[in-house]
């Protein structure tokens, strides 16, 4: 039988209507001693307002450098249990999709191998396993990978790479979201399990520009589906909007910010030559409008959080591209900016800042791309430019 | 070069650099690609090696480092 | 018992794998979808097939049991197939409409929290906090947690102008979408790192630990072997203590939790947003943090009661102007909420246009 702690404090987070994280570590306490002794030491961090955790260090699976994070408790003697409480990173299905039959077998090996805790998901998008200890590692490693499931990213690696629901249960989808994060996760395993980068690297793959996934905040590289036709509107449908209680002045033509639509009270029409592609219209009228013609994607580079020079948001290094199997282009595209970053980047530097850094001329001529108007929100305000050689022989 | 002969010039620049400066894996494949005339595949490719035999490994340090791994 | 033979380099399995048959029919086909409640949609598809989605939050914290329970009902009422969301809700795909009520009735009859589709507070996504990361300033799940319980009406019920986007993060390395959410909680150190210099000496590489700082405040300790700090430029990030874990940032009396607001990630109506300063500090008060709780909804409160609809909360923000903003919620105004990092000057006022 697991120690049994007195939790005084976490028992107050069971209370209330939302699902408690502290109820579910008991569930696991009843059968292991590791979620038993991280109850213990979660409520005397909960006493002493400050954690107890520490990480880094040596372990993993033999041949990787990644999918395996050393947690330690700084309290060993006292929570012996989790003195090691190592993460597991398995890489999750394209959209997080699973079977039940998957999910009983995940949890048969957890309960044998580890806490019984787990995260789903980590932030980057792994089913993340939480708490196991160094000697169990590789039988882990060996019952999910002889079932055809793999370690994702840690490190300084291609981190595992996510997309949002895409095509396969969502009408705005201008690129298959689910398609392209497969393919780019079985592309580059390799670069995902033996870290070779400065630091890491996210790729995030969202449908449309609303954006599900978050990739323009959190991917170094973000894939976002985009269209060059028109908005084909369906007029009737436009009116039943309006029949429904919306105000389409108000909610639809106003919103939009290029101005682009305009509504008789019969008609809605866009103008779409203006159009910016937000999704605004769209997403509040799904029935009556669709995006038709030549689809692709915008590639934008550079988000990350804070450290070390204040948060970014990805922005645009290619406007348009197609982004269909084999993805050649995209992938190619995608090799010469590592190739940059391999070169130029110092260690714990992300691309994005490796671009701040040398200036974003140095990138896309590294590239091969030209500038254009859609690299910039404005051109620069400042007289400090370089000329070139080359540029002084034009 | 014979790859058993890239692996050894890996093994030996990282045991040169052991307790001085942590090596990146990039680091390891420059400085022996340059210093062996050989590419950097050929460099990534015994680096593999050594690190599935378990002669070198990876460790975390804020960063992902390759090092030989601690007597037991 | 011998082990079974691994394999390497495989990558995730197929998803197609993973689809259920109404979707691996329709896929890239569908219509439109409509909100029918708000943990129930239905997504429709040209060929007037559909499928049914029952959104459930979890508190991304899941023991087995858990997940096996997921697992039983969705073999019970949507032939084995269940996803999950990037904002950790789990979703129950059901193909056969008379399965929908008969879910919904177990769901509720085992306390699951339906809902967060549409215009409400959908899950909180957030980071380990005290389960087990190195760098928290506080804990994560415990902050989201009391904040749910809060807001449960919104999730399931309720509805706000446009959706609310939360996030926790237990420390400034932000490990969820703090810096872009319509209302964040984001935990602070405040305190310069104390530094054991013997141990940093063994443990940690000078140079890596000096590059660390955003603000350049670490400097080489040649005599001690180790570095020093300019304690007037430590902005208390943490980032060196990531590092070099000899230089301890952790100080409970001081650490506690800012708020961050207006950011959004989505291009819809308006560009995407960072989100920026509102509350600087509220101390640690585990269990159940009520101070920023009630913090939260008095912004919550403010945006509900002002914003048109669809606006988010930085598109409202931005609509009535910061000055506004601090004089609707009644927050004070600060020196911590001017800017002295990389883009101060980029947020100064540079016109004689503001509200009194």
């Amino acid at each position: 039988m697991p120690k049994k702690y007195q939790t005084p404090l976490l028992d107050e987070l069971e209370k209330g209507p939302f699902p408690s994280f502290v109820t579910e570590i008991k569930k696991a306490a009843e059968k292991s001693d590791m979620a038993a002794d991280e109850l213990g030491q979660l409520e005397k961090s909960y006493r002493d307002r400050r954690g107890y955790g520490k990480h880094g260090g040596i372990v993993g699976v033999r041949g990787y450098g990644s999918g395996v994070i050393g947690r330690y408790s700084s309290l060993p003697e006292e929570f012996p249990n989790v003195a090691n409480f190592h993460t597991v990173r398995i890489n999750s299905t394209s959209a997080f999709f699973y079977t039940s039959k998957f999910l009983n077998e995940m949890c048969d090996i957890w309960d044998k191998y580890g806490s019984g805790l787990t995260n789903m998901h980590g932030s980057t998008g792994d089913l993340v396993l939480l708490g196991t200890n160094t000697e169990n590692l590789e039988t882990i490693f060996a019952e999910f990978s002889s079932r055809g499931w793999d370690l994702g990213g840690s490190g300084s690696a291609l981190r595992t790479p996510s997309c949002c629901v895409g095509p396969a249960r969502c009408e705005w989808a201008n690129i298959d979201t689910l398609a392209i994060n497969y393919a780019i996760t079985q592309e580059w395993q390799d670069e995902m399990h033996r870290p070779a980068f400065p630091y890491k690297f996210k790729f995030k793959t969202a449908g449309c520009a609303v954006d599900c996934i978050a990739s323009i905040a959190r991917a170094d590289c973000s894939i976002i589906g985009t269209w060059k036709g028109n908005i084909a509107v369906d007029q009737k449908e436009v009116a039943n909007y309006e029949k429904g209680g919306m105000n389409i002045q108000e909610e639809i033509v106003n919103m939009c910010p290029s101005k682009c639509m305009s509504y008789n009270g019969k008609e809605l029409s866009i103008k779409d030559a203006d159009c910016v592609r937000c999704m605004h219209c769209i997403a509040k009228m799904t029935k009556a409008l669709k995006a038709t013609g030549e689809k692709g994607a915008t590639i934008l580079i550079g988000a990350k959080a804070p450290f070390v020079i204040g948060a970014t948001l990805s922005w645009v290094i290619v406007p348009f591209i197609k982004m269909e199997p084999p993805y050649d282009e995209f992938k190619d595209l995608i090799r010469k900016m590592w190739e940059f970053w391999d070169e130029f980047g110092k260690n714990r530097e992300r691309i994005g800042e490796l671009i701040i850094r040398k200036g974003m001329r140095e990138f896309l001529e590294y590239l091969g791309l030209d500038p254009v108007p859609q690299h910039v929100k404005e051109p620069r305000r400042d007289p400090f430019f370089f000329w070139s050689e080359a540029d002084l022989a034009k | 070069m014979e790859k058993a002969e890239v692996a050894k010039k890996i093994y030996e620049l990282v045991e040169k650099s052991t307790g001085k400066k942590k090596l990146k894996s990039s680091d390891i494949q420059k400085t022996v690609s340059a210093e062996a005339g050989v590419t950097r595949d050929e460099v990534k490719d015994a680096l593999r090696d050594l690190v599935d035999e378990g002669k070198l490994i990876y460790t975390y340090f804020g960063g992902s480092f390759v090092e030989i791994p601690p007597k037991q | 018992m011998a082990l079974p033979q691994r394999k390497t380099d495989i990558g995730p399995p197929h998803y197609k794998d993973f689809l259920p048959p109404v979707i691996q029919k329709n896929y890239g086909n569908w219509k439109y979808h409509e909100e029918l409640s708000g943990g129930l949609m239905v997504h429709v598809s040209n060929t007037g097939e559909k499928i049914w989605t029952v959104r459930v939050a979890s508190p991304r914290l899941l023991s087995t049991v858990t997940i096996r329970d997921y697992a039983a009902m969705a073999d019970k009422y949507c032939g084995g197939y269940v996803r999950f969301t990037t904002r950790n809700n789990v979703e129950f795909l059901v193909s056969d409409e008379k399965n929908i009520e008969p879910l919904q009735k177990e769901l509720t009859s085992k306390k699951y929290m339906m809902g967060g589709i549409g215009d409400r507070i959908s899950n909180i996504v957030h980071t380990q906090g005290w389960v087990h990361c190195h760098s928290a300033a506080s804990d994560a799940s415990g902050l989201v947690k009391a904040l749910m319980d809060e807001f449960a009406d919104y999730f399931t019920t309720k509805t706000t102008p446009a959706k609310v986007r939360m996030a926790v993060a237990c420390c400034v390395n932000m490990c969820g979408a703090v810096h872009c959410s319509d209302i964040a909680v984001v935990a602070i150190h405040r305190k310069v790192p104390k530094i054991d210099d013997d141990k940093v000496k063994n443990m940690c590489e000078i140079p890596s630990t000096i590059a660390a700082c955003p603000t350049g405040a670490i400097s080489p300790d040649p005599a001690k072997k180790s570095v020093k700090i300019k304690e007037d430029k430590c902005m208390y990030c943490g980032n060196c203590f990531t590092v070099c874990p000899p230089m301890e940032i952790h100080d409970p009396e001081y650490d506690g939790v800012a708020i961050v607001v207006g950011g959004k990630v989505g291009n819809l109506r308006s560009n995407p947003k960072f989100s920026k300063l509102a509350i600087p500090y509220i101390k640690n008060n585990p269990p159940r943090w009520p101070e920023v709780t009630k913090a939260v909804k008095g912004i919550l409160d403010a945006y509900i009661a002002d914003a048109k609809k669809h606006e988010r909360v930085g598109e409202w923000i931005e609509r009535i102007g910061w000055e506004k903003f601090f004089k609707v919620t009644g927050l004070p105004f600060t020196f911590q909420h001017i800017d002295d990092f990389t883009i101060a000057r980029e947020t100064f006022r540079t016109a004689a246009t503001f509200k009194w």
